[in-house]
């Protein structure tokens, strides 16, 4: 048995009297792709808005590598080793996707403001590996001939996978995706398990993902984590949780009965 | 590269402000002059607000503060410009990183008056702590002697100003193409993705601060020696106002657009000198019409009519420039949850 690379032990936020999360404990283990579903409401982004330290939780604790990360500023979390991607496209508009890229190795990089504005030779150095390794991380999604333009002129879809990219290059030990599939199109779709699984291979990482498309978290999870109104309500391999009756009396419904037959 | 490319224009601009104090009479250099000290402003105002997106409006007393530290430690402790002039900008750096700590926490709106409110303060003291800032009347600085280079005050004050813009100019250009460059435009497209890649919300934002202090304090200390006088009009609202002008007219986010529009600004408030009395109003209507129709500024026109003219980060090609509204655009990016 495997310690656990991430675990969220025991861990409630409330807002305002209302609790969105209520005593959840969840422990991913390297390697894994963890789903994690729910309807709306269940509290899937407020679960990764506490692992990333964007809201600390009221209750409970995280700890990444056996050490907790609660308390911590965001910015000293993804330094760790924690990356994320969000529901809402946050590409810098401002940037071409390869500066986009670049920016994701900001925290793997080190020359200090007056090395870059003296322009030393170190710097300089510093610069063009970064765009070496900007560009091969663009490589590895297949959009190397986007790398000149400019964030704002991508599609919602394409916007979405340079995140994932740009979250990849500063090399986390688990990466957060938030609702990935959202905007792909249907090639792009068809092949997003194989990047998914390509990146946990190829790459290494560890992931978390929430996501509505039901076909890819079955497909390409290991284990999946079922919240409803801020509770675990289940959590298995894709096959267990897809015959639970709680679960799909809460989520999945009829629709996915009759789409995935218990075989 | 192209003939009329960003690098040529900038040469030429230089050659023609190298020269300018053998062709032009008293007044024509103290424009010029006046010029290179706003561009030190934009710059530094620039990299904060058009690059890290934060909406303040405390330069202006930065640049006061600049101004009155230099002329100050002169009249009242008798030190030489050589050294009040850079403790002037030491104390503007330092009074931008400390009115960035309570600021560092306010977003668009808050920020912007609480900044406000700041400069108001600032005012007040040159104007009311007279025992230390000779109160509304101001004071007289001593003239600075340029002995033993042969150059009388004023072509010697022109030239030391040039320096600092091309050295200031020059380290600006390579920082905002850096990963500090992207770490301002990150914390202003984004705040929330900037963090979860390891940018220091809180450090970018001081740091963006702290730059543009030290440039407004730069210019203040070469404004009071300007003027080799010191009073609290020149750095009240309206000089922010005027600054803010700068930035919009040039090009939010581009260096290069800081020269242009403090250039364009100074040169169209002397022109304007003539019809006095619909001054203040032309030069309203040529604001709201370079927000109209010139959203990216100078600088985002010429990269869309011109080659060589493409800045790293926020390029544009062919499409629209990026919208230079007064309004940060990290408003935008609120978290869902």
């Amino acid at each position: 048995m495997t310690a656990p690379l991430l675990s969220v032990r025991d861990v409630s936020v409330s807002f305002g009297g209302v609790k969105v999360l209520d005593g959840i404990n969840l422990d991913v283990k390297p390697g894994e792709i963890r789903g994690l579903i729910g309807p709306n409401g269940a509290g899937k982004t407020t679960m990764l808005n506490v692992i990333s330290g964007i809201h600390p939780p009221h209750h409970g604790d995280v700890l990444l590598d056996g050490a907790s990360i609660v308390g911590r500023k965001p910015s000293d979390i993804a330094r760790l080793g924690l990356g994320r991607t969000f529901q809402t496209s946050q590409l810098f508009r401002g940037m071409t996707v390869l500066e986009n890229l670049m920016t994701g190795l900001h925290h793997r990089t080190s020359s200090g403001l007056l090395a870059a504005c003296f322009n030393t030779r170190r710097h300089q150095e510093e610069e063009e590996a970064t765009k070496e390794e900007a560009r091969q991380a663009l490589e590895f999604i297949g959009m190397s001939a986007f790398a000149d333009r400019p964030g704002s002129a991508l599609s919602f879809g394409q916007q979405r996978v340079i995140e994932i990219a740009r979250t990849l290059i500063g090399s986390p030990k688990v990466v957060l995706l938030d609702e990935p599939a959202v905007g792909l199109s249907l090639n792009r779709l068809a092949e997003f398990d194989l990047l998914l699984r390509r990146i946990r291979d190829e790459k290494g990482v560890t992931l978390i993902l929430i996501e509505h498309v039901i076909r890819l978290v079955m497909d390409v999870c290991d284990q999946v984590t079922v919240l409803s109104s801020g509770r675990r309500i289940a959590e298995g391999s894709p096959d267990t949780v897809r015959n639970d009756a709680q679960v799909i009396e809460a989520y999945l419904g009829k629709e996915l009965r009759a789409r995935h037959p218990a075989s | 590269m192209t003939l009329f490319g960003r690098r040529n224009v900038l040469l030429a601009m230089f050659v023609v402000a190298a020269v300018t104090p053998f062709l032009v009479n008293d007044y024509y250099l103290f424009i010029a002059n006046t010029i290179l000290i706003y561009v030190l402003l934009s710059i530094g105002l620039n990299v904060l607000v058009g690059y890290t997106g934060q909406l303040a409006f405390a330069n202006a007393a930065m640049f006061g503060i600049g101004a009155y530290t230099t002329g100050l430690l002169q009249v009242r402790l008798g030190w030489p410009f050589w050294l009040a002039f850079p403790s002037g900008a030491v104390i503007a750096t330092a009074v931008g990183l400390a009115i960035s700590l309570p600021a560092l926490r306010l977003k668009g709106l808050y920020l912007a008056v609480s900044t406000l409110a700041f400069a108001q303060f600032t005012q007040w003291a040159f104007l009311n702590w007279e025992t230390v800032t000779y109160g509304a009347g101001g004071f007289k600085t001593p003239p600075i002697s340029f002995a033993p280079l042969p150059f009388s005050k004023e072509i010697g004050l022109y030239y030391l100003s040039l320096l600092f813009v091309v050295v200031l100019f020059v380290l600006a250009q390579n920082a905002v193409r850096s990963r500090f460059g992207r770490a301002f435009v990150a914390v202003r497209d984004s705040e929330i993705a900037a963090q979860s890649l390891g940018v220091d919300l809180l450090r970018y934002k001081a740091l963006a601060f702290g730059i543009s202090g030290f440039y407004a304090g730069i210019a203040g200390g070469l404004y009071s020696a300007l003027l080799n006088f010191v009073s609290p009009e020149g750095y009240d609202l309206f000089q922010m106002v005027l600054q803010k002008s700068m930035i919009v007219v040039g090009g939010l986010g581009s260096i290069v657009g800081s020269i242009l529009g403090a250039g364009a600004i100074v040169v169209i408030l002397e022109a304007l000198r003539a019809v006095k009395g619909v001054q203040e109003i032309a030069f309203g209507a040529i604001l709201v019409g370079f927000v109209l129709f010139m959203p990216g500024g100078i600088a985002g026109f010429l990269k869309a009519k011109l080659r060589g003219w493409e800045e790293p980060l926020h390029r544009t090609q062919g499409g629209r420039p990026p919208p230079s509204t007064l309004v940060t655009p990290s408003e935008k990016s609120e978290v869902r949850s």
